[in-house]
């Protein structure tokens, strides 16, 4: 049996969760057991049981909340050993960075962290051999496949975006849920966290944008964002900006791209205007699609643009309005 | 019995000035010895230009300057009336009866007539005049040095008026030697004191614009910590400041409105050494944000007429912070940026390489080829910068020179060595040496102000010598007697450009007239800006604040202020010389919605030569 743990803080399911039981169907979809820890996990639990799993359990308990490493720990020690799973699956979260080691090395077992993708190889026969995680070393520049070895359960934790949300297959019914009872001595607790930390957040997080619409200076008026503002409505895109419209104004300073402002890394990243100065390439060279439009066929945005087009934006960006709504 | 009662008055004031002066004697003997005696013929040079003929004091404010000239000859050829008048008054000799003395009085009468008129301009000066950089509030025992000062020279004149040996001689004749005594007693404590160390500490300054020897890891260096780990020189530099605050007017940082202001980090590490703080951290002596607001431009330390150095401290305090995990954030995405990719911008390697073949440069072979050509990050990563490379291998080219490109570079180590950070810094500095040693190369041509700082003089701390030259020296040499063409304009002013002096160009390599030249050359008039030459100010990129967010600061962006600058010149083209000012002066631009034209130099050298061609 695969037991998948979910992640949720004040009943919001934290989405990589999904992406986990995508993981776990992979791996071998005929037994996963879904567990939901903490405080309000019921709801939760309910969202969950959509998934074509065996089984979603809850575990509530007063060590589980506020979230500590050792709470979590204890707690989930104990469910592990009443559930008896042969791999624990877990989304790569900062949470799971938190507790996940300690986890594995109280119960002295295998864990493979940041896991991309899952190998199976043909079986040999021999048992769990023929399952390899592959994850990234040196920085990305290669990647692993780790055989874990030892007695179950093994641990492993998915990088986020591994799986995608829509890979997960739905069962056609609700799958049943049920609530474990788990013992903590809560004197094994040592943290007494404070109230998380809130930073004063950007208003706008540019950073999880799919899609993103950017003015540079070849938008040459305040009156002329408006036209940008279309097309990214059309897109269903956030709009962003370079520097010179930030200092000017125009777009508030959380709006901007660039070294100085925020970085970026959408699936389309839609330039207009920008020539593309390596203060602001840097901020959005990660972007999976780059389509610039510059009058200036010498900007050196089209070094880094996957598609470009040489041309006046005030003709072309209409002309791209009417063909989305179309 | 004037004589005993002279003798006790001696004692007690020539004991008062001992004392004082034990106390920063042993301040400085404590510290971890810094102290550079290298290249003795240029710190005598120096010596003899800075303290004897005033130069620094003068070139940058004439007038004071030359003030302050006339009443430091005054003191030097007063030496010798002085010391016979202190042994004519102890008993020891009397000498006032020779003829040579009586000669020598009046040979100084118009010494003292140039020290009285300086000394009476220098006090108006500080108590009416106040210029900023003397400081917000008068000093009030700066104005009775001063009138000290007035009162020798007066004294030393109503000599010539008295009889000798009447009750009204002698009266003067104690006032006289009383101020004397009484400002002995004063110096040490003040900033008066640079009239004793100030020769010392100008020899003893480092020959190299911001000299950081390398941190040894093998011996736990880690940088600056506490007051107790600063050097020597920077404990002299401290009881040397005179406060004249050319180190403040000149910097950048100040000049834009941020908190840094480089006499204030000389005067509070003097407060804490006086204090006795030895365990204080440099971050509470100073102030962490304070620290990380210097571009490392180095107009503080070139301008210092008294030999202090700045960047030490500066940087040294930033090095201190970067050992214990203080750096600011954006400097840690760079530092991720240089150990995973080696260059500044985290940028692939293969864009570096799609470059080089699309430019069809060759890997540098010693048989093959006559100099190499250092791309650094702009060179290797900048698409915009890039346009200048090209300008300058066509040029090459047109000239038959023989270059090839490394098959691979790291970031030279710049950003990391001023921003403190030595660990990764020597990392990257080794890896270089490395390649450069194993290709075989002998001299080597950039277009990066930092590359050639860096390479060319912090290198060799590694024992690795190279010829590095900047390519606007370079093509200088190789374009002279080309004839200027006729300025290819209809209507006056079009050839007008302004050049803005990269201050690891200007200031560090003293490269002002090269550039210059190649612009003179090809057509160009130039409009100089404010602050040119060997004093530059700064574009705002040095000392990694290329990548600093602006709203973390006070003050307006240090680019914005040059940008102004340099518009203020009427030129409608800047003509750059730096990737790094490029950047930051572009930027200022864009934001300020101005119409100006940037052009890097080798651009505008090749569109000459082509319209030549």
């Amino acid at each position: 049996m695969i037991l998948v743990i979910a992640e949720q803080k004040d009943g919001r399911l934290n989405r990589a969760s999904w992406e986990t039981i995508a993981g776990a169907q992979q791996l071998d979809p005929s037994a996963i057991t879904v567990l939901v820890p903490g405080a309000s996990a019921a709801s939760v639990a309910a969202e969950l049981a959509a998934a074509n799993v065996s089984e979603v359990v809850t575990v509530e308990h007063a060590a589980l909340n506020p979230y500590t490493p050792d709470g979590y720990t204890a707690a989930l020690q104990d469910a592990i050993a009443q559930l008896g799973p042969t791999h624990v699956l877990l989304p790569h979260t900062y949470q799971t960075r938190d507790f996940a080691p300690k986890l594995a090395a109280r119960l002295d077992r295998a864990i493979v962290t940041d896991v991309t993708a899952i190998k199976k190889s043909p079986s040999t026969g021999s048992g769990q051999a023929d399952v390899a995680f592959v994850r990234p070393m040196f920085q990305g520049k290669l990647t692993a496949d780790v055989v874990p070895q030892g007695p179950p359960p093994h641990f492993v934790t998915f990088q986020i975006g591994a799986y995608r949300v829509d890979q997960v297959a739905k069962g056609s019914s609700s799958a049943p849920v049920r609530a474990l009872t788990v013992n903590v001595d809560a004197s094994q607790v040592r943290q007494n966290p404070e109230a998380p930390f809130q930073q004063a957040k950007a208003a706008v997080d540019l950073s999880q944008a799919e899609r993103i619409v950017s003015v540079g200076r070849g938008i040459k008026e305040q009156a002329n964002i408006k036209i940008a503002e279309d097309l990214a409505r059309a897109l269903g895109a956030e709009l962003a900006a370079s520097r010179p419209i930030c200092d000017s104004g125009w777009l508030p300073m959380e709006r901007q791209v660039g070294s100085s402002g925020q970085t970026v890394a959408p699936k389309l990243y839609l330039a207009l205007g920008i020539s593309g100065a390596i203060q602001h390439l840097v901020g959005m060279k990660g972007s999976n699609t780059i389509v610039a439009i510059n009058k200036d066929p010498d900007a050196p945005i089209f070094e880094i643009a996957d598609y470009g087009i040489v041309g006046d934006l005030f003709e072309i960006v209409p002309a791209m309005i009417e063909a989305l709504k179309q | 019995m004037a004589t005993l009662i002279f003798w006790l008055l001696f004692l007690s004031f020539v004991g008062a000035f001992a004392a004082q002066v034990a106390t920063r004697v042993r301040l400085i003997a404590a510290a971890p010895s810094t102290f550079t005696f290298d290249d003795i013929g240029f710190r005598v040079r120096r010596c003899l230009a800075d303290v004897l003929f005033q130069r620094k004091t003068i070139v940058e404010r004439p007038v004071a300057g030359l003030a302050h000239a006339f009443v430091f000859w005054g003191f030097l050829v007063f030496a010798g009336y002085t010391s016979v008048e202190f042994l004519y008054g102890l008993g020891l000799v009397d000498l006032t009866e020779t003829t040579w003395f009586h000669a020598y009085r009046m040979v100084i009468v118009p010494f003292a007539t140039a020290v009285l008129v300086g000394i009476l301009y220098l006090l108006v000066r500080r108590a009416f005049v106040r210029p900023v950089g003397l400081g917000t509030h008068v000093s009030a025992e700066s104005i009775v040095i001063a009138l000290f000062i007035a009162t020798l020279m007066v004294t030393y004149l109503l000599t010539f008026r008295f009889e000798e040996r009447t009750l009204a001689w002698a009266v003067n004749w104690w006032v006289h030697m009383l101020v004397i005594l009484a400002f002995l007693a004063l110096i040490p404590a003040s900033k008066h004191f640079h009239l004793v160390v100030s020769p010392i500490t100008v020899f003893l300054k480092s020959p190299e614009l911001g000299n950081l020897p390398n941190l040894d890891f093998e011996k736990e260096q880690v940088g600056l910590e506490t007051l107790k780990d600063v050097g020597s020189k920077i404990v002299l530099d401290a009881f040397t400041c005179v406060e004249c605050g050319r180190c403040q007017v000149n910097c950048p940082a100040w000049g834009a409105g941020k908190e840094l202001n480089p006499k204030t980090i000389v005067l509070q590490t003097q407060g804490a050494l006086l204090a006795g703080q030895k365990d204080k951290k440099l971050g509470e002596i100073y102030s962490e944000q304070v620290l990380w607001q210097c571009t490392t431009c180095g107009a503080c330390e070139n301008q210092c007429p008294v030999g202090i150095e700045h960047l030490p401290i500066l940087i040294g305090s930033r090095r201190g912070l970067v050992s214990n995990g203080d750096a600011p954030d954006y400097l840690g995405a760079m530092y991720n940026n240089l150990e995973r990719r080696s260059n500044i911008w985290g940028l692939g390697y293969d864009q570096r390489t799609k470059f080089v073949q699309s430019a069809e440069l060759e890997t540098f072979d010693p048989a093959k080829h006559d100099v190499l050509i250092w791309l650094g990050c702009a060179g290797s990563f900048d698409a915009d910068f890039q346009k200048s490379l090209r300008s300058l291998f066509s040029i090459l080219r047109a000239k038959q020179v023989r270059f090839g490109v490394l098959a691979k570079e790291r970031c030279n180590g710049d950003p990391a060595k001023r921003t403190g950070n030595e660990y990764m810094y020597q990392e990257l500095a080794n890896g270089n040496i490395e390649d450069l040693t194993r290709a075989g190369v002998k001299k080597i041509v950039t277009s990066c102000p930092h590359c050639v700082k860096t390479i060319g003089a912090d290198y060799a701390k590694f024992g690795y010598t190279v010829e590095i030259v900047h390519s606007s020296v370079f093509v200088e040499e190789l374009t002279r007697g080309l004839a200027a063409p006729a300025p290819a304009g209809t209507h006056a002013g079009e050839g007008r450009v302004t050049y803005h002096d990269p201050c690891y160009l200007g200031r560090y390599a003293g490269k002002t007239d090269e550039p210059r030249a190649l612009l003179t050359r090809f057509g160009a008039e130039i409009s100089e800006p404010e602050r040119n030459r060997e004093n530059p100010y700064c574009c705002g990129a040095g000392g990694g604040l290329l990548f600093a967010d602006k709203e973390e600061e006070p003050g307006s962006r240090i680019s914005d202020v040059r940008f102004k600058q340099l518009q203020a010149t009427g030129a409608n083209t800047v003509v750059t010389a730096c990737p790094f000012c490029s950047i930051m002066l572009k930027g200022a631009q864009a934001s300020a919605g101005a119409d100006t034209q940037f052009v890097d130099l080798m651009t505008y050298v090749d569109g000459k030569l082509r319209t030549i061609a």
